[in-house]
């Protein structure tokens, strides 16, 4: 008697759990990784991804297919996004008297890194869809993905560049703000936090509790702000 | 405890969808929740238990939640690797010539916010 490995093999591939299986798993091993290390560029996302590719290349598994079978994470996504609110009020609490200061970075800021952004990508000649997947560059992934998506980009790549934008905000920032003499912690901050989300604040966590505290806040105004004005803006200028 | 947490964000995230549908177009479904939610607890003061519970386990696994998502990035690689260096040196200058000027203006209005208070 021969056993039939080959359509084991493809029934255990194709079995609806299997994506979310491999998803689990190659998260865990890179978190492992992570948590070990704490290198910046070591991204969760940006390995778990990577690993994935590598993954379902190898077992010729389709995109279709994958994200077919990882729909439920997807789907609590969405709850996740608002859920970002919570930390974004207890922020908004702790930070009372420096509002004024606040704002006007952000606004500054905010405006500042998603045009030039998009004057580089111009300049250099990018698609129009690319274009509009990197202006949520500097904005936390769920809010830069439906954004994107939103203004005629591609939420997948919004992922992407988002974490890049991350990683090299991250590593880079710390040392290029001393170059230039800002040493207040929530300039710190503001600056960790409104250009590099998520990986600048948790850069500006190692500095202090301070600089942790004003990333955070950097972090979530930049995301409801983004996600707020840059469709309305795009949809005007269209 | 955390169902009923959950059961507001999942109520939120709807109430947002049914606005996207009727009035917002422009704005994504969560996002108006998003907004919802805030206003809700700046009206209220505070966060209930059962919220923050929710809020906090499932943010914690938002990088999983990603996931999936950026893997999608595989059916672009023609697109990322026609524009590559454009992508690579945009987002790169953009990042942080923009983190030297909000770490600098920051800076400024602080320090000037201090001494103005020292003033009065």
């Amino acid at each position: 008697m021969t056993l039939d490995w080959q359509g084991a093999a493809q029934s255990v591939i194709h079995h609806p759990l299997f994506g979310i299986g491999i998803t689990l798993g190659a998260y865990q091993v890179v978190l492992a990784g992570y948590e070990k290390t704490r290198w910046t560029f070591l991204q969760p996302v940006l390995l778990s991804m990577l690993l994935l590719i590598g993954v379902l290349t190898f077992c010729g598994i389709s995109y279709d297919e994958y994200r077919q079978s990882t729909q439920i994470l997807g789907t609590l996504l969405g709850p996740a996004t608002v859920a970002l609110a919570v930390p974004l009020f207890l922020n908004l609490r702790r930070i009372r008297q420096l509002f004024w200061p606040v704002l006007t970075t952000l606004v500054v800021g905010g405006v500042f890194a998603t045009g030039l952004c998009l004057a580089l990508g111009t300049w250099f000649g990018t698609d129009h869809m690319i274009l509009m997947t990197m202006a949520p560059k500097s904005v936390t992934s769920p809010i830069a993905m439906l954004v994107a998506q939103q203004i005629g980009g591609v939420a997948a790549l919004a992922a992407v560049f988002v974490l890049i934008t991350g990683v090299i905000g991250g590593i880079f920032g710390p040392a290029l703000l001393n170059r230039v003499g800002v040493r207040h912690a929530a300039a710190r901050g503001m600056a960790l936090g409104l250009t590099a989300h998520a990986v600048g604040t948790s850069v500006a966590l190692q500095e202090s509790e301070e600089t942790g505290a004003f990333a955070a806040l950097a972090m979530s105004l930049m995301g409801v702000g983004t996600a707020v004005f840059l469709p309305l803006a795009v949809s005007l200028s269209v | 405890m955390l169902l009923r947490g959950l059961t507001w964000l999942v109520l939120f995230q709807l109430l947002g969808t049914a606005l996207n549908h009727l009035f917002l177009s422009v704005l994504p479904g969560p996002i108006i929740g998003l907004v919802l939610l805030l206003l809700y607890l700046m009206v209220r003061g505070q966060v209930s238990e059962p919220l923050s519970l929710a809020a906090n386990s499932l943010l914690r696994y938002l990088p999983l939640l990603l996931v999936p998502p950026a893997v999608g990035v595989m059916v672009y690689a023609a697109e990322i690797a026609k524009d590559f260096w454009a992508i690579v040196g945009s987002l790169v200058v953009s990042v942080l010539v923009s983190q030297v000027l909000v770490g600098w203006l920051m800076q400024r209005l602080v320090t000037r916010q201090r001494r103005r208070e020292g003033q009065a």
